[in-house]
């Protein structure tokens, strides 16, 4: 997903499910942070990198595969970008190697997601925000798996757009390109990939990187053959995924707000946005680039106040500025401890798991100091 | 980097720098010596990409490649090492490329740390030096022996590159 879900849709949910302007300005800023936290931004208020939440693309290329970098990359991308949907996940044949990239694919309504909301509930705004990121991220990035990994996350020719025509759809094949300075281009089905790398654990082969930026788009309807899959075909539906992701977070914030005394896997508030369904469908199929302006409006509408747009400097002088015991009070002290949180919950569950691909068993896990 | 990371760098630098010195102190056996690497690396290469197919790729879509793959590889790497008069300047033309292509990255990832506001200056005068090297390789094609001095000054500096990479501190 990008910033047009994570931050102006994540702003419409938060509103709907109860929150004011101002805890859901804090909420899809936390939200779309996610996505900004990287070790070169950390190295800008001097925090250490164990608290990023993402990578550049650069700072990717700059990490050994070996072991202890896969844990680094994997520790991150599956705590906040592809959160796996089954750790004990089985596949007949396969080694234990195997299986260990295996069961780190990402889906949605898995256990950890439970265990995400949970983690966020009874603590800051920021929390809230790092949730709703990672439960959107489930929809968008299912199938994928948060590690470098050939045979998970390849893609090949076999990789279709459906495009809606009349009653129908239009199949089209997807070209893909390496060049990263070109725009995706919608009309002629022209989308920049990852280039493709034969070693296993090439930071090519991460996540969705390649089937390129296509996955994060709302109105993407595709058809591919995962690596993992034994030649089955998977359909994949966005603009009914992101409904789904849109009135989950909305059902999930209610219960972190205490509205809803439980919450429960598979469960969406559609009666929240009964009223708007239609219009946010028009949104979530509209084919752009991205969706900002057409999310910010309806936010507007719900709110009647003016979302501002986001910037990744907004709390930096605020952290600079305070004292040493009182960082982990300020907007981005409260984001970083959530943070290791969560990193801390995902990892553990993956060592847990007998999964070496985070960290090794016997590693302590180490907590909040900021 | 963790501190394994570090240590194994700091040890790997040692062994580029001892390679390096004594290619600089027996220039006429360097040539022998780059291939007999190459060969073993291709080897290891082979196998490896071979123990991938059976443990991982069998479960991949068209992971017949990597059988192929290293089936080839390992075929070329026997081959290689049983070679002992290569022309001299497909491996100057080797670290030609190898070179620029590692300058250029480097001076692409300066260039990226330096938009995000990080620190970039180590990294450019890295990719300068290698760019500046893969040149020297170039005018200096017809004399094989300075190549082999530029290329081992190259991998001195890169072994005191990743010695000072290893002993930073984190932030």
């Amino acid at each position: 997903m990008q910033l047009d879900f994570h931050y102006y849709a994540t702003y419409c949910a938060a509103f709907l499910a109860g929150y004011t302007h101002e805890e859901c300005m804090d909420i899809c800023y936390s939200a779309q942070f996610v996505d900004e936290c990287t070790a070169a931004f950390l190295s800008r208020i001097m925090v250490p990198d164990k608290y990023a939440t993402t990578q550049l693309n650069l700072e990717l290329m700059d990490m050994p595969t070996d072991i202890l970098g896969l844990q680094k990359i994997t520790g991150i991308w599956t705590a906040f970008h592809f959160l796996p949907y089954d750790l004990y996940a089985e596949k007949k044949w396969a080694s234990k190697r195997y299986k260990n990239k295996y069961r780190l694919i990402c889906g949605p309504n898995g256990e950890l997601v439970s265990k995400t909301i949970d983690l966020a509930k009874d603590k800051p705004l920021q929390a809230v925000g790092i949730a709703m990121h990672i439960l959107a991220d489930t929809w968008a990035h299912r199938y994928f798996a948060g590690t470098p990994s050939l045979v998970i996350n390849n893609t090949n020719y076999d990789f279709y757009e459906l495009i809606p025509d009349g009653n129908g759809f239009t199949e089209r094949q997807i070209s893909f390109r390496h060049n990263a300075t070109l725009p995706d281009d919608i009309e002629k089905g022209l989308y920049t990939n990852s280039l493709y790398q034969g070693n296993e654990n090439s930071i090519m082969n991460l996540g969705h990187g390649r089937a390129g930026h296509f996955p994060d788009y709302s109105f993407a309807r595709y058809k591919y053959t995962p690596m993992w899959g034994n030649y089955s075909e998977i359909l994949k539906d966005n603009p009914s995924d992101y409904m789904n992701a849109f009135c989950q977070m909305i059902y999930a914030m209610k219960y972190l707000r205490g509205s809803n005394d439980v919450f429960e896997l598979e469960k969406y508030d559609t009666e929240a946005i009964a009223d708007y369904k239609e219009r946010i469908r028009g949104i979530l199929e509209k084919r752009q680039l991205n969706a900002n302006a057409d999310w910010k409006a309806f936010g507007e509408e719900l709110s009647g106040m003016e979302i501002e747009d986001f910037n990744i400097n907004k709390y930096l002088d605020e952290y600079r500025g305070a004292l040493i015991e009182q960082k982990k009070h300020t907007f981005l002290g409260k984001f970083l401890n959530a943070a290791l949180d969560q990193k801390i919950m995902v990892k553990s569950e993956i060592q847990k798991s007998g999964n070496i691909l985070v960290g090794f068993p016997s590693k302590k896990l180490k907590g909040n100091n900021i | 980097m963790t501190r394994i990371q570090k240590i194994k760098s700091f040890i790997f630098s040692i062994f580029m720098i001892i390679a390096a010195v004594a290619l600089i102190l027996y220039p006429e056996h360097a040539y022998s010596y780059i291939i007999l690497i190459l060969g073993v690396g291709l080897l290891i290469y082979g196998i490896n990409t071979l123990i991938y197919f059976f443990t991982m790729a069998r479960h991949m879509i068209g992971g017949k490649y990597m059988l192929y793959k290293g089936v080839i590889f390992t075929d070329f790497g026997y081959l290689t090492c049983t070679l002992n008069n290569i022309p001299r300047i497909y491996v100057i033309l080797y670290l030609v490329i190898l070179h620029s292509f590692t300058g250029l990255v480097e001076i692409l990832r300066a260039l990226e740390n330096r938009s995000h506001g990080g620190s970039f200056k180590l990294k450019l005068a890295h990719g300068i030096f290698d760019m500046i090297l893969a040149i020297c390789c170039i005018v200096f094609i017809k004399d094989t022996h300075i190549v082999v001095i530029v290329y081992s000054f190259g991998l001195i500096y890169s072994a005191l590159f990743n010695i000072v990479g290893a002993l930073r501190k984190n932030v």
